[in-house]
C-alpha cells in the first residue's frame, strides 16, 4: 500500500510543473508521434536509471545502515552529475517537497534530520535521494524504490504529454506499460554500480535543456 | 612536478571499469601497455618575464610535442603546442597519459595535429588520462580534434581537473559516430568518458561521465542521438562574472534543416558552463563550437580569435 501511494502521480511534489525537456522535444520535431514519444521517454528512464537510480540505491543503503552521511554523500554526487540549472531546479525542488511531505507522515525516520541539511544548505536534496529515504525509513527494498522512481519519471512525461500532443490516454498507458517491462533489467544493471560509475549519455537531451531554458514559448518549468 | 612513476600508476586507474571488463585480453601482436604503448606528455607552462612560455617538457612516445609555437595573431602571447601521436591513432593496448599546468598568470593552448581516431580492436581496450592544473588567473585553451571511433573501438578517458575561481579553461571533446562515410556508424564497443573539476581545496564542483555503449540500442532512441552523427562539449570553467557574460552572447540553436543543435547550460557548483552541440557532420560541430569559443575568449582574455587556417 505504502508503494503505491509514494508512486501515485498525484503525489504532491510538483512533478506536474516540469516536462523533463518534452515540451522542447516537441517544439523541435524530436518528438512527433507516440513512436518517437516512446523513444524518448525511453531514453529518459535509461538515463534515470544509470544516474538518479545510482544515487537512490547507495542512498537508500545507506539510510538503511542509518548512515546519514551517506546519505549525503549520495545527494552531492548526483547534484554534482546534473549540467542544467532546470534539471537541477526540478530535482531539487520535487525532493524538498517530497522531504516536506514525509516530514509529516508518521514513522519519518531519517526525513527530518536530512530535511534540516536541506534549509540549511548543507545538501542539495535531490528528489531521487528523498524517494529512498521514504521507502528506506518504512523497510521497503531497495528495487521497490527503484522501479518506483523509474515509473515517476515516465508518469510526469506522459501527464505532459498529455497536455501537449495529439495523444490520448489509451496510447499513453500502452506505452506505460511498456516502459515498465524494462524497469526490472535497469535495477539488475544499476545495483551493481558504484557511485563513481554514475554516468549518461543523451546528447540530444542535453541541447533541448538548455534549448528549454531560453525557449520563449513555455508551458512548463524551468 | 608529475615524475614517470605516477604518471604511469595514473594510467592503470580505468581499467577497473566495468564497461571494459570484457576486454582485458591481450593483443596478439604486442601486450597492453608494453613499452612503446604507454605514451606520456608532460607540458609546464609558466609566465616569466611578463611572457608565457612551455618551461616543461617530457615526452614518451607514441606522444610527442616539439615546441609551443606563437602562431596565433589575435593572440600572439600564446604558446601553442600541438600533441602529435606517432602511432597514427590509438591502437588496442595503448595507455596514455597527458599532464599539463598552466603557472599563475599564464596563458597556454593545446591542440592535437589531426583527428584522433580510435582505431578498430579485437582484443583488450584503449585508454587516456588526462590531468590538467591550472594556477591563479591562468588561462588554458585545451582544444583536441575530433576523435572518430573505429569499428570494435574501446576507448575509455579521464579528464581530471583543478583549478581556482580566478582561473580559466575552455576544454573541447567531439566524437563522431565512427567512419560515417565507410558505412560504419556507432559500430564501436564502448566509449566511455569521465572528467572530474576540482578546486585546488579538492572540492569537487562537477563531475560527469558519459558512457556510450551502442549494442544495447539507446543511441539510435530520439534524445540520444538519432539523426545526428557528431556530438561536441565545450567545457568552460570560469568565475561567474565572466560565465554570465558568456550566457548573454550565445543562444541555443535547433536548425532541424541543417542537422545541427547547440545549447548552453550552467554547470553545478557554479563551475561555469557546459556547451554541447549535435550535428550530422563534424564541420558543423566543429564551426559552433569555434563560435563558442570564439566568445569565451573575448570574455575572458579580451582577445578575438584569428581567421582559421584554410587547412583546418
Amino acid at each position: 500500500m505504502r508503494v503505491l501511494q509514494f508512486g501515485d502521480s498525484t503525489l504532491p511534489v510538483g512533478a506536474f510543473a516540469f516536462s523533463n525537456a518534452l515540451e522542447s522535444a516537441l517544439q523541435t520535431g524530436i518528438v512527433h508521434d507516440v513512436t518517437t514519444l516512446e523513444g524518448f521517454v525511453l531514453a529518459a528512464t535509461r538515463q534515470a536509471a544509470s544516474l538518479d537510480g545510482v544515487a537512490l540505491l547507495h542512498a537508500h543503503r545507506a539510510a538503511c545502515e542509518g548512515s546519514l552521511e551517506g546519505v549525503l554523500l549520495a545527494d552531492h554526487a548526483l547534484l554534482s552529475r546534473r549540467v542544467g540549472e532546470e534539471q537541477r531546479l526540478m530535482t531539487t525542488r520535487m525532493g524538498k517537497k517530497l522531504a516536506e511531505l514525509g516530514a509529516k507522515l508518521p514513522d519519518a525516520g531519517m526525513v527530518p534530520t536530512w530535511l534540516d541539511e536541506i534549509r540549511q544548505g548543507r545538501t542539495p536534496g535531490c528528489y531521487a535521494i528523498a524517494h529512498a529515504l521514504m521507502f528506506a525509513d518504512r523497510r521497503l527494498p531497495e528495487e521497490d524504490a527503484f522501479t518506483v522512481h523509474q515509473y515517476g519519471v515516465a508518469s510526469m512525461m506522459l501527464g505532459a504529454a498529455l497536455r501537449m500532443m495529439k495523444i490520448d490516454h489509451y496510447d499513453t498507458q500502452q506505452l506505460l506499460y511498456r516502459v515498465n517491462g524494462t524497469a526490472n533489467d535497469a535495477y539488475q544493471h544499476s545495483r551493481q554500480l558504484s557511485l563513481d560509475e554514475m554516468s549518461g549519455f543523451a546528447p540530444v537531451f542535453d541541447v533541448l535543456v538548455a534549448h528549454h531554458v531560453g525557449a520563449h514559448v513555455r508551458m512548463f518549468m524551468n | 612536478m608529475m615524475r614517470d612513476a605516477e604518471l604511469l600508476a595514473q594510467l592503470g586507474e580505468l581499467g577497473g571499469l566495468p564497461e571494459l571488463a570484457g576486454y582485458q585480453d591481450h593483443p596478439a601482436q604486442m601486450p597492453a601497455g608494453a613499452p612503446g604503448k604507454v605514451g606520456l606528455l608532460r607540458l609546464g607552462f609558466e609566465l616569466r618575464n611578463d611572457r608565457s612560455i612551455l618551461a616543461d617538457l617530457y615526452r614518451k612516445t607514441p606522444l610527442l610535442v616539439q615546441q609551443a609555437l606563437y602562431w596565433d595573431e589575435a593572440m600572439p602571447q600564446l604558446p601553442i603546442c600541438m600533441v602529435t601521436s606517432i602511432g597514427g591513432g590509438i591502437l588496442q593496448g595503448d595507455r596514455l597519459g597527458i599532464y599539463v599546468t598552466v603557472g599563475a598568470g599564464a596563458c597556454a593552448h593545446v591542440t592535437t595535429q589531426g583527428a584522433n581516431r580510435v582505431h578498430a580492436m579485437d582484443a583488450n581496450y584503449a585508454s587516456q588520462v588526462q590531468t590538467l592544473v591550472l594556477d591563479e588567473d591562468a588561462y588554458l585553451e585545451y582544444m583536441p580534434e575530433v576523435t572518430i571511433p573505429y569499428r570494435h573501438a574501446r576507448y575509455a578517458s579521464l579528464t581530471r581537473i583543478v583549478l581556482p575561481a580566478s582561473a580559466t579553461l575552455v576544454c573541447s571533446e567531439s566524437v563522431m559516430s565512427g567512419r560515417k562515410h565507410h558505412a560504419e556508424r556507432f559500430a564501436y564497443d564502448v566509449l566511455s568518458l569521465r572528467t572530474e573539476v576540482r578546486r585546488p581545496d579538492g572540492t569537487l564542483l562537477f563531475t560527469e561521465k558519459l558512457l556510450a555503449e551502442p549494442a544495447g540500442g539507446s543511441l539510435a532512441l530520439p534524445g540520444v542521438m538519432a539523426g545526428f552523427d557528431v556530438f561536441g562539449n565545450l567545457l568552460i570553467l570560469t568565475s561567474p562574472s565572466i560565465a554570465e557574460r558568456i550566457c548573454a552572447r550565445v543562444s541555443p540553436r535547433f536548425d532541424r534543416a541543417e542537422g545541427v543543435a547547440s545549447g548552453l547550460s550552467r554547470l553545478p557548483g557554479e563551475a561555469g558552463l557546459m556547451f554541447r552541440v549535435v550535428g550530422q557532420e563534424s564541420h558543423q560541430v566543429r564551426e559552433r563550437i569555434r563560435e563558442c569559443w570564439q566568445v569565451v575568449r573575448e570574455e575572458a582574455t579580451g582577445h578575438t580569435l584569428p581567421a582559421e587556417f584554410r587547412w583546418r
